[in-house]
């Protein structure tokens, strides 16, 4: 099986390649080979600040266009800062493409003596369906089983926010996030799993108010056992 | 007049030179910019003959019809793919291909209340009982844009009204949320418009609405308080004279 490294900028095209890692035997031995070193480079995000500064007029513009399409004038008192308004807003809620896991998780591990599992649930999380540019959002439950590496834990949820601020699908996302654990700990296994609602299906389409979506990764022992499977999901559930 | 001199308008910018989108009338509907500028006023109940002047500026208002709404889907669409890679995203791939149509979509889905009219809604079901006592409808569930920053709000609706003769058939206040809801909104003026539209077709003795909602504007970005609501009322008529039918009506809802 391949999977596409955690760093792969959700199908960004950036010159660097991303690293490969294969996974033999269905995690049985868990080894994770990989092609590059998982560093990344730090001029690999596609996206800078200082580039920020340099779309948002032609952002504004877009924006314009949309709200004059919409049949509505550009030139009412609500309106007048609108596309400059929104186009930050939109680049805020992609900020997670500026930034990398290399930047945020290199500083906070830690060797500790520790193999029970640590679960950090209820992280709140907000994203971008890439397919109606419309925001979900829900709640992130993450556990791993150390192996002599812990992680801050905020960095736990700073990982949620790198991925899930960008355009996203949410199987992608939660994969994402477990990859990204996998790779940076090296832990036993790495569970994750996301409950959100879709605005895409509340707002529009079907409207379903109360429908949710629940996915899941389960690496490592976590897929292997159910014991421990069982234990993370009994534990991260709320009462 | 007044009609020549909208078609005339939209002639020349079909689109977004008019001003009576969203109730922001600078033309001269004096009825409607009346009830909708003045923000403390009490609605009085109406004579006849300045009813059916407020239903005729009704049934002037200009709305998109589903011809505009796809004769500007391909410029939207555009906008939105300029938007996609002012985001540093990559329009061509997989998952991104057919987003600017289903996101230009989605908008005039979420704008779809200037596509309708409060005439065409109401007329027909106002109905002469002989009931005075409140009649509530709450818990609708309302999703609106914020026109500031076009990010979501959702929430829930609470109306009551004090019939004077006359009823409105129920699921037509919900029709009525979702009118305005469906726009650029600001809360505020949600609010209004909704008590204010109620008030013009029933002359009620009085209307009380009150929205709570979340704005994704304060949750998702800016301050990023999780739990936070926003909550607007509007009082017209007995519910605004009388503290005691108030109290009623806030009660009910909460129950």
């Amino acid at each position: 099986m391949e999977y596409q490294s955690s760093a792969d900028m959700n199908g960004v095209c950036s010159s660097k390649l991303v690293t490969e890692y294969l996974c033999r035997n269905g995690f049985g031995e868990l080894t994770i080979e990989s092609k590059k070193l998982p560093v990344q480079d730090q001029s690999e995000t596609s996206r800078k600040k200082a580039e920020d500064e340099s779309r948002l007029p032609a952002l504004e513009a877009a924006y314009t266009t949309i709200l004059r399409g919409l049949g509505e004038n550009t030139e009412r008192q609500g309106l007048l800062r609108t596309p400059l308004r929104a186009a930050k807003a939109m680049q805020f809620l992609t900020k997670g493409y500026h930034e990398t896991i290399y930047d945020i998780l290199n500083d906070a591990i830690f060797d500790e003596d520790h193999d029970e599992m640590v679960i950090v649930k209820d992280i709140d999380m907000f994203s971008l369906c890439e397919h109606h540019l419309v925001p979900f959002f829900g709640k992130v439950h993450i556990g791993y089983l150390p192996s002599k590496k812990v992680v801050g834990l905020s960095k736990l949820a700073r990982i949620v926010e790198i991925y899930s601020r960008r355009l996203q699908v949410q199987e992608r996302l939660t994969k994402q996030i477990a990859m990204a654990i996998s790779e940076a700990l090296q832990p036993a296994g790495v569970a994750v799993v996301i409950e959100a609602a879709h605005m895409c299906m509340v707002m529009r389409g079907v409207q379903k108010m109360n429908s949710r979506t629940v996915t899941s990764t389960m690496l490592g022992v976590f897929r292997e056992d159910p014991k421990t499977r069982e234990e993370f999901l009994a534990l991260s559930k709320n009462s | 007049m007044e009609r020549s001199k909208v078609k005339q308008s939209e002639k020349e910018a079909p689109v977004g030179s008019d001003a009576s989108l969203n109730g922001h009338c600078e033309g001269g509907r004096a009825k409607v910019a009346k009830w909708k500028d003045a923000p403390g006023e009490a609605c009085s109940p109406s004579s006849s003959k300045q009813t059916s002047s407020v239903m005729e500026s009704w049934k002037e208002e200009r709305t998109r019809s589903v011809e505009d709404n796809e004769m500007s889907l391909p410029s939207i669409a555009a906008a939105y793919t300029t938007i996609l890679r002012g985001l540093g995203e990559d329009p061509q791939r997989q998952g991104l291909l057919k987003t600017p149509w289903r996101a230009a979509t989605a908008m005039q889905f979420f704008t779809k209340g200037y596509q309708e009219k409060i005439i065409d809604v109401l007329n027909d079901a106002i109905f002469d009982e002989d009931h005075d006592e409140m009649v509530i409808v709450k818990d609708i569930d309302m999703f609106s844009m914020c026109e500031h920053h076009l990010v979501p709000i959702f929430g829930r609706v609470h109306i009551g009204y004090l019939p004077n003769k006359r009823v409105l058939g129920l699921s037509k206040l919900a029709r009525i949320v979702e009118i305005y809801s469906r726009r650029l909104q600001v809360q505020e003026r949600l609010t209004k418009q909704i008590a204010v539209a109620i008030t013009e077709a029933l002359q009620p003795a009085g209307v009380g609405v009150v929205i709570e909602a979340t704005h994704m504007c304060m949750v998702m970005r800016g301050v990023q308080k999780m739990n936070s609501k926003t909550v607007t009322s509007t009082m017209l008529g007995v519910f605004r004279e009388d503290p005691k039918t108030r109290d009623e009506f806030l009660t009910l809802i909460r129950s």
